[in-house]
């Protein structure tokens, strides 16, 4: 069984999403999206400050056999990267909801059609 | 829709959590734990793969030897009874239909292992060739398994399970069991070859004694790592053996179909399958552009991350010596890396 802790919210596409007391939000794969990919022997982020629209593909995590697009949960800028990712990939399947988080968007919008646990639990089930 | 076929192991694949995909139309597992380490364990222990999808075709008859010399590559005549042999069949032009291993079971008994995908192209092709020849010929690839056995300790767990040894490319026969020291990842091994019913016995006993079973996924990688060739991908009927760089598959000394074309080609200046080794962080994947001084000049036919040298590594038809920068784009970024002789590792 996949691990989805309550206190975050889910996109459809795998990905989690942690609304920050400053209003930014801190994006990662999902525990399920990790096990699916199998080990993630690379990831792409994005550039500090490149903007997205909400749905653009701004970061890839690579396994051996397949690459996997990560969409942008929401419209904003981002303001960091996790660039241990770089070194250490394997960090999304070790730690996907924690040392494998990969950017933090500042939104230029509300957040809106996010999933709860239960929903996003119901997806995967 | 035509079903996917299953081999008699697909429950034990199930029941140990094996991803499966559809592969040659049977539903094979690509991966158990995950590829890193299967491939691992190939390199530093021992590892199991189910590859009863393989073809055998069963060829006999007082022409064997002349029949199967016509059809591939190698003058069986420098095959003795105990031997098995890789080579390529041919069509007319020289293009390659599928790579094979030819076993010598007897002067006159021979058995083929062509790749799953080409098992009635393979059979097809060899009834089609035969007029002239006293042959007869049987396939009985849904009457066999097939289990490889590889890495540093197959040997002493292959001693464990069936009391024996085998020299590389050297056969042993227990019956209708044939045990050959081949396989496709480099490592010491060897592959068993027998009927169907006795799979499962085979896979729980070598399980058992430590053989850590291996998916479709590590096997492209270690396979890749040594330049090995994957029928369908690195030839996918446009391409000759020489092409390939395969060339020592080839008796240029004894007639057989496809000789007079390559003879042409030959002659010619020709691309040649030849390896990449990426510098750049990055994963190269099959159908990649390849780039020499800003043009593009190939495509990848296979590319993968190596797990072994942690870089990506990739095989493309190049008119490229070795040792030139190439640069192969992957979503727009241009990754540098270098021709390279292969194998990779």
């Amino acid at each position: 069984m996949s691990e989805v802790p309550d206190n975050l919210s889910y996109t459809k596409e795998h990905e989690w999403v942690n609304l920050q007391d400053d209003g930014s939000a801190k994006v990662g794969i999902t525990d399920h999206a990790q096990d699916a990919l199998s080990d993630v022997v690379f990831v792409e982020l994005p550039d500090i400050g490149s903007e997205f629209s909400k749905g653009d593909s701004m970061a890839v995590a690579e396994s051996v056999k397949a690459a996997s697009d990560i969409y942008a949960p929401v419209s904003g800028k981002i303001v960091s990267v996790n660039t241990k990712l770089e070194e250490s990939p394997e960090l999304i399947n070790e730690s996907p909801y924690d040392f494998g988080w990969m950017v933090v968007i500042e939104p230029t919008e509300k957040l809106e059609n996010l999933l709860d646990s239960d929903s996003y639990r119901e997806i995967i089930d | 829709m035509m079903s996917l076929r299953q081999t008699p192991l697909f429950n034990h694949h199930k029941e140990s959590g094996a991803k499966i995909v559809d592969f040659a139309g049977w539903e094979m597992p690509i991966q158990y734990t995950s590829i890193l380490s299967e491939h691992k364990s190939v390199r530093e222990n021992v590892g199991i793969f189910d590859v009863s999808h393989m073809g055998q075709i069963f060829v006999q008859g007082k022409d064997t030897v002349d029949f199967l010399s016509y059809v591939t590559t190698w003058d069986m005549k420098r095959q003795k009874k105990g031997d098995c042999r890789y080579c390529h069949i041919l069509n007319k032009d020289g293009t390659i239909i599928d790579d094979t291993i030819v076993y010598t079971l007897s002067d006159s008994d021979y058995m083929l292992v062509p790749n799953a995908s080409r098992v009635d192209k393979i059979y097809d092709w060899l009834l089609s060739n035969k007029s002239g020849f006293d042959v007869s010929l049987e396939n009985r690839s849904n009457d066999y398994f097939c289990l490889a056995l590889q890495g540093p300790e197959a040997p002493r767990l292959l001693g464990q399970h069936l009391n024996t040894t085998v020299g590389s490319f050297q056969l042993v026969i227990f019956g209708e069991t044939i045990v050959s020291g081949t396989g496709y990842t480099g490592e010491k091994g060897c592959e068993i070859i027998g009927p169907l019913s006795e799979v499962i016995d085979h896979w729980e006993a070598l399980v058992e004694m430590g053989a850590v079973p291996i998916g479709l996924g590590a096997r492209d990688t270690l396979r890749l790592e040594k330049g090995y060739l994957l029928s369908g991908q690195d030839f996918d009927g446009s391409q000759t053996t020489v092409e390939t760089g395969y060339s020592w598959v080839i008796d240029w000394d004894h007639d057989f179909i496809g000789k007079t074309s390559l003879l042409e080609i030959k002659k010619r200046n020709y691309s040649k399958l030849k390896g990449i080794l990426i510098e750049d962080r990055g994963i190269i994947r099959p159908g990649n552009s390849v780039f020499y001084q800003g043009e593009k000049v190939s495509s990848l036919t296979s590319g993968t991350l190596s797990p072994s040298i942690r870089k990506g590594i990739g095989m493309a038809y190049l008119d490229l010596d070795i040792g030139e920068p190439v640069t192969v784009e992957v979503r727009g970024n241009h990754l540098n890396g270098h021709v390279v002789r292969m194998p990779f590792l």
